[in-house]
């Protein structure tokens, strides 16, 4: 199973750092919503699609990728043309396919790891105010996605269980399994964490065990 | 809502969200179902995200979605269809994926207000459907409705039009979601936080 959506390769958006592509896209979102002249908006789009080009994604990928939201699209823009007008209609597509496509060119050129380097200085204010823990944001991060295919593979192997039982049909004899396997594997993995002495308490907050201090081992 | 003795959060609760972010996201996974009588297939998604508010609680059940959010903008195809990456947010149905942060803990919120004490099993089952509607339905609609009308310049009403063409399986969902709670509540009971 392929858990990340980034596509490995050499284009010049690859090479740009992910802070910036995520400011840019930030910026690019808000300015989309500030016009609604399709002379700007138009180029923009073209420029949008050519950006995704140079990416050199796979095409099942992008299919894969744009499918949904496409169809989404095309109801939107028949409604908003059905029921305003033709240049209303355009004017939401165009926005709509500008913010698909460029988010869409920085989520295939940008590792996950890089992100979630962006995540963590972003987080840091939030940290240092004592509003959220960052190391235990990234702790949580890093099980899911270990846990991912481990969830998964469980669930398959209960509708298996369940199939040979004559129970195929029926969610309640699939997913209540599910649910107690995951509360009773919580106990023991968390134990384990905290034979690990993982996260690191926060050093200001002296009625936590302080067992650790310093950064996460990544 | 008053707040009470705030324990810090533990290791067990971290690994909790971990896993439900995990479940939800693993239901997301498997192929929509088509039920006869709605004409949209049905993806279990939100069914995980209302049995994360309904059996780990209000605070864990919405940081679950708020993993799940995370690791969407992360660029991880985490949601059904193994759609992910920056563009879900601005995107017309990115209010849906953000109204499970409030939908969860408003459910969670509730089922250990009421459903929690319910006494026989009649009630308790009524008491869950009633938190995973109110919870995994309507605040999440009251979230991605306004956000669609936002996005695409399309009127409330119409919005709302597109929202109800699910909320069939959404009841149904719910109606699934209270009875996993309520079995599993009495066969594993955890204290929803």
């Amino acid at each position: 199973m392929r858990m990340s959506l980034y596509v490995p390769g050499t284009s010049p958006l690859h090479r740009v750092p992910a802070g910036w592509k995520l400011a840019v896209l930030l910026l690019c979102g808000v300015a989309v919503f500030l016009t609604r002249s399709v002379t700007l908006l138009g180029p923009a789009a073209g420029l949008a699609l050519v950006l995704l080009l140079t990416v050199r994604a796979p095409r099942e990928q992008l299919a894969r990728q744009l499918r949904g939201p496409l169809w989404v699209l095309a109801a939107v823009v028949a409604v908003a043309a059905l029921s305003e007008s033709g240049h209303a209609a355009l004017v939401v597509g165009l926005r709509l396919v500008i913010l698909l496509l460029t988010a869409l060119s920085v989520t295939l050129t940008t590792r996950t790891s890089e992100l979630q380097g962006v995540l963590e200085v972003m987080l840091r204010p939030l940290d240092r105010a004592g509003l959220v823990n960052a190391p235990a944001v990234a702790l949580a991060v890093s099980l899911a996605l270990r846990f991912i295919p481990e969830v998964f593979q469980q669930f398959q192997e209960i509708r298996e269980a369940q199939a040979a039982r004559g129970l195929r049909g029926s969610p309640l004899a699939l997913v209540v399994p599910l649910v107690i396997r995951v509360l009773r594997s919580a106990e023991d993995i968390a134990a384990a964490i905290d034979a690990r002495c993982y996260p690191p308490a926060r050093s200001r907050h002296p009625d936590r065990d302080d067992r650790l201090s310093g950064k996460a081992p990544g | 809502m008053t707040v009470r003795t705030r324990r810090p959060m533990s290791t067990q609760d971290l690994v909790l969200i971990a896993l439900f972010c995990a479940v939800i996201v693993a239901l997301g996974l498997l192929p929509p179902v088509s039920i006869a009588v709605i004409p949209v297939p049905v993806t279990l998604q939100t069914l995980g995200v209302m049995l994360a508010g309904a059996v780990l609680g209000p605070v864990r059940g919405a940081g679950a979605c708020a993993l799940v959010v995370l690791l969407t903008v992360l660029g991880l195809p985490v949601l059904s269809g193994g759609r992910g990456g920056l563009g879900v947010i601005p995107g017309p149905t990115g209010g849906y994926l953000l109204g499970w942060i409030p939908g969860a803990f408003v459910t969670g919120w509730l089922v250990k207000r009421f459903a929690v004490r319910a006494g026989g099993r009649l009630t308790s089952l009524a008491a869950h459907f009633a938190a995973c509607l109110v919870g995994g339905l309507l605040v999440v609609y009251a979230v991605g409705v306004p956000w669609t009308s936002m996005t695409t310049g399309l009127g409330i009403g119409k919005a709302a039009l597109g929202a109800a063409y699910f909320a069939i399986g959404d009841t149904l969902k719910a109606a699934v979601a209270a009875a996993v709670a309520h079995h599993v509540r009495r066969s594993y009971p955890i204290e929803p936080r």
